[in-house]
């Protein structure tokens, strides 16, 4: 055994549990991450905040232990010097400049001030954010806010980054910006926690998903995996066209499809125990059909029909 | 390089100064963005320019010769200065009295008792008798208090007045008062008799009756005097020490200088210049100090620095201002601002301004976040952040005491271009100041921890008895409350600096006092208390420097308590 196989995981959650007054944020979980980009689920309120500010040592556990690289965050503070850290809030230093407010905090690091802004440098241009360092954070767009956040919890080259909803509000063009950034530091063999209640971003992102929910951990695993097992239950397709009667003919005769609807008018809904399969129909029905189609949506592929297949399954 | 390999420019030390530079410039940085910053020190600053102001506009004012004693005052309007006429003897009360001016003088009298009590002559009288009178004088007059009798001459020059000749003695004596009454001319001499009671000149004979008296005497011709200038009234009777015995002619005699004498400071001292002492009658022999010598003042001296002056009454009452009120007000001014506006206002109102939100501002604001995610103890981000709150408000308080200590020092009384004594207690002032900003920056900041909510109505409660703390201590040191406080060891540490770097300052406060100069100096300056029975002013500047480094760490103390214990939603 080397080492590397000896040193502690970048995250080990040993049945912690959080209450806040009588309102339970985290409920007996246990958890251990070390490698690669994690995404951990869960809708609104289901404590993925609250684990972060566990992880963070910005507040004590009610009950078991949380280690980061095998040292407890709430007593000493020696970890963060592997970790970065993108917190929910999207307070900066409004005055500051992109490159003065990361170099400032990657001094905190005991960088030299030369170290500190050459490493700035490096990251903001990495984030893809060069062309504006030198401007003042108050004239940020969300998006640019977001990966300057990024940026500082990057500057000192953590083994661990823990990033809570940084996709949160941005534009699409900064989500596929700061996807791709964190897709390259997975990529560099970090290990990397990123939350959100979207599943399709995490999606784009990675396969190892965490999910919580109610402060419980309600699936942890590869994606495609417990998305698979989703997929085998009833789904529906909802289908935008100009003809929904005469395009419902000829899937009622597929055999993936068990029963259509017709929402509104224009609207074609279809039901099936197999997406993939229906999915896999569906081109060639479409273009017998010569119909305009205007869209093609899967309204229980989110992380609400997740959640709920998994409860149920649970239960 | 360490075991590891490192150079030392990696230990944990030179990254822990890294950390303390980042976080030091970030808060000062931040300081610098916020208005209210900039309102509180621009406020300190305009105060200190009204202060300054005020020195010129009235401590040197006071530099310019003052008459102490007011003798250079006329106050009859007769053109004579107070001190001329106390010379001469004369009221300043009474413009008829005046340097030169006629005087009655009294020759003899017939009292109530003397046998023989008839006297015939050309006098001035004044008292009661029968007059028979062969001239009077119509002209004699004086105002009615003076009781002068009116003959009320008619055109012949003959007096008109109440016929009285059938009267009973003793209404008479009891009607007439200020006046006169005829008695007619009952001897045929053709010389009328009259009863006069008051004052009147002429010739005639005059008899007393029984139990009544009668004074006579005559006034003196009036000489010109010529009035002295009021100037020669001013400064003319200093501060006098006799610093040693020399022969001078055929005796030997103290040789005087002005005070204070290095050679000879205990002893009786002082001279009364302008005699009014020596003319005053207190009836207690001009001894106000009792030491047995008129006139003088009694200096009291311990290990070469004068610790008590007792002066008689008006002795070196008028002292030159240039050389004693000048230094007295300027020394004033100089440990006042030190005390009320740099210690107890703006030691106050900085800390209030810019260290109450200095971690709580963070946690409000949401920025706190990106700071705690690194490798940082809360206790050290408490120190840094007071460290960056300081270095801005101790660098303006130690500046701005330099900039009008300098400006004092060149306004200020004396030869030289700069006072450069005054620099010592000036940087002391800055840096008493720079420890309450510690004490309070670390007090309110631990406020602000303590109860985020309601820290600033806790600092104002603080702030509050610090200032009455602060007033009291300034009156009475010795007062035990008062030394609970912050602002009372801070001027603990001015009392001391101030004997340190002016080691007569004991001196001038009892110049103050005894010569009755009024500068102040006495109200806004006590030797220091906390001397540890040394009576050292050393040992009180490093007690009060200790008390208040010892508050600071223990405020950071509870502060990082409250800190690290709470938990950052």
């Amino acid at each position: 055994m080397t080492m590397e196989n000896q040193e502690p995981p970048a995250v080990l959650i040993d049945q912690v549990s959080k209450w806040y007054g009588q309102v339970i944020g985290i409920n007996d979980l246990s958890l251990a991450i070390d490698g690669g980009v994690t995404g951990v689920l869960g809708p609104n309120g289901a404590g993925k905040s609250t684990l972060f500010k566990l992880m963070m040592g910005r507040i004590k556990p009610s009950q078991g232990s949380v280690r980061l690289f095998g040292v407890d965050p709430w007593t000493n503070t020696s970890p963060y010097r592997r970790v970065g850290y993108v917190s929910e809030s999207e307070k900066l230093y409004e005055w500051m400049t992109a490159l003065d407010f990361v170099t400032t905090l990657a001094r905190l690091h005991g960088m030299t001030r030369e170290e500190a802004a050459d490493r700035s440098t490096h990251v903001l241009e990495f984030v893809g954010l060069d062309d504006v360092m030198h401007k003042e954070l108050g004239k940020f767009s969300k998006g640019m806010r977001q990966r300057v956040k990024i940026a500082h919890a990057l500057v000192h080259d953590p083994d661990l980054i823990i990033m809570d909803e940084p996709l949160h509000g941005c534009d699409p063009l900064a989500r596929t910006s700061i996807m791709s950034v964190i897709r390259e530091m997975g990529e560099q063999g970090k290990t990397i926690l990123v939350s959100s209640h979207i599943l399709e971003e995490i999606e784009r992102i990675t396969e190892q998903i965490v999910i919580l929910h109610n402060g419980r951990l309600l699936a942890i695993g590869n994606l495609h995996a417990i998305r698979g097992l989703l997929d085998k239950h009833p789904h529906r397709i909802l289908i935008k066209c100009e003809d929904p009667r005469s395009l419902a003919n000829q899937f009622v005769s597929q055999e993936p499809v068990f029963g259509v609807r017709f929402p509104r008018e224009g609207q074609l809904e279809i039901q099936t125990n197999d997406l993939s399969a229906a999915h896999s129909v569906l081109p060639s029905i479409i273009v017998n059909s010569k119909q305009k189609i205007t869209s093609i949506e899967n309204p229980d592929d989110n992380l609400d029909s997740l959640l709920s297949y998994l409860i149920k399954e649970g239960s | 390089m360490d075991k590891k390999g490192k150079s030392l420019s990696e230990t944990v030390w030179t990254r822990m100064d890294r950390k303390a530079g980042a976080i030091i410039e970030l808060t000062m940085r931040q300081l610098r963005h916020r208005v209210s910053t900039w309102v509180v020190l621009g406020v300190g600053a305009l105060l200190m320019a009204l202060l300054l102001t005020f020195y010129v506009d009235s401590v040197r004012e006071s530099f310019e010769p003052i008459d102490n004693d007011g003798d250079s005052e006329d106050n009859d309007g007769d053109g004579y200065p107070m001190g001329q006429e106390r010379k001469y003897g004369t009221p300043d009360y009474d413009p008829d009295l005046f340097p030169g001016a006629s005087v009655f003088v009294p020759e003899s009298d017939i009292d109530w008792n003397d046998a023989d009590r008839t006297v015939a002559l050309n006098k001035s009288w004044e008292g009661s008798a029968f007059f028979e009178a062969s001239w009077i004088d119509d002209q004699y007059s004086g105002e009615w208090w003076d009781s002068h009798v009116d003959w009320n001459l008619n055109q012949e020059g003959t007096p008109e007045l109440t016929d009285c000749s059938d009267w009973e003695l003793d209404d008479i004596v009891e009607s007439i008062w200020s006046e006169a009454c005829d008695m007619g001319d009952g001897d045929g001499d053709g010389m009328n008799t009259y009863y006069v009671s008051g004052k009147w000149r002429g010739a005639g004979v005059a008899t007393v009756p029984e139990n009544y008296y009668l004074l006579w005497g005559f006034w003196t011709e009036e000489v010109y005097v010529e009035p002295e200038p009021p100037e020669m009234y001013i400064n003319e009777d200093g501060i006098d020490c006799f610093e040693n015995y020399i022969l001078r002619g055929p005796d030997w005699e103290e040789s005087r200088v002005d005070c204070p004498s290095e050679t000879r400071l205990s002893g009786s001292h002082g001279f009364d210049n302008d005699g009014d002492c020596l003319a005053l009658d207190d009836g207690r022999g001009n001894d106000d100090n009792n030491n047995g010598i008129p006139c003088d003042v009694q200096w009291f001296a311990s290990n070469g620095v004068v610790t008590r002056i007792e002066a008689d009454r008006l002795v070196d009452e008028d002292p030159d201002e240039q050389e004693y009120i000048g230094e007295l007000g300027h020394r004033t001014f100089v440990i006042a601002v030190g005390k009320m506006a740099f210690v107890i206002l703006l030691g106050l109102f900085i800390p209030l301004f810019l260290s109450l939100g200095l971690v709580r501002d963070e946690t409000e604001n949401g920025t706190l976040h990106l700071l705690l995610s690194k490798p940082i103890h809360r206790a050290e981000f408490i120190i840094y952040r007071l460290s960056g709150y300081l270095a801005i408000s101790g660098t303006y308080v130690v500046g701005l005491s330099l900039l009008v200590g300098l400006i004092s020092s060149i306004l200020g009384p004396g030869d030289q271009l700069v006072r450069l004594s005054d620099m010592p207690v000036w940087i002391g002032i800055g840096v008493a100041t720079t420890l309450v900003l510690a004490a309070y920056g670390s007090l309110f900041n631990a406020m602000g921890l303590i109860s985020p909510k309601y820290g600033v109505y806790l600092c104002i409660v603080f702030g509050i008895w610090e200032f009455m703390m602060g007033s009291f201590s300034i009156v009475n040191p010795n007062w035990t409350v008062a030394s609970v406080s912050i602002s009372h060891w801070a001027l603990q540490m001015i009392d001391a600096v101030v004997l340190l770097a002016w080691p007569d300052t004991i001196q001038w406060a009892e110049m103050d006092n005894a010569f009755e100069i009024g500068s102040g100096l006495s109200v806004f300056w006590q030797p220091p208390v906390h001397t540890l029975g040394t009576a050292s002013a050393g040992i009180a500047l490093l007690n009060s420097v200790l008390v208040l480094v010892v508050v600071t760490a223990a405020w950071v103390f509870i502060a990082k308590s409250v800190f690290s214990r709470r938990e950052i939603l």
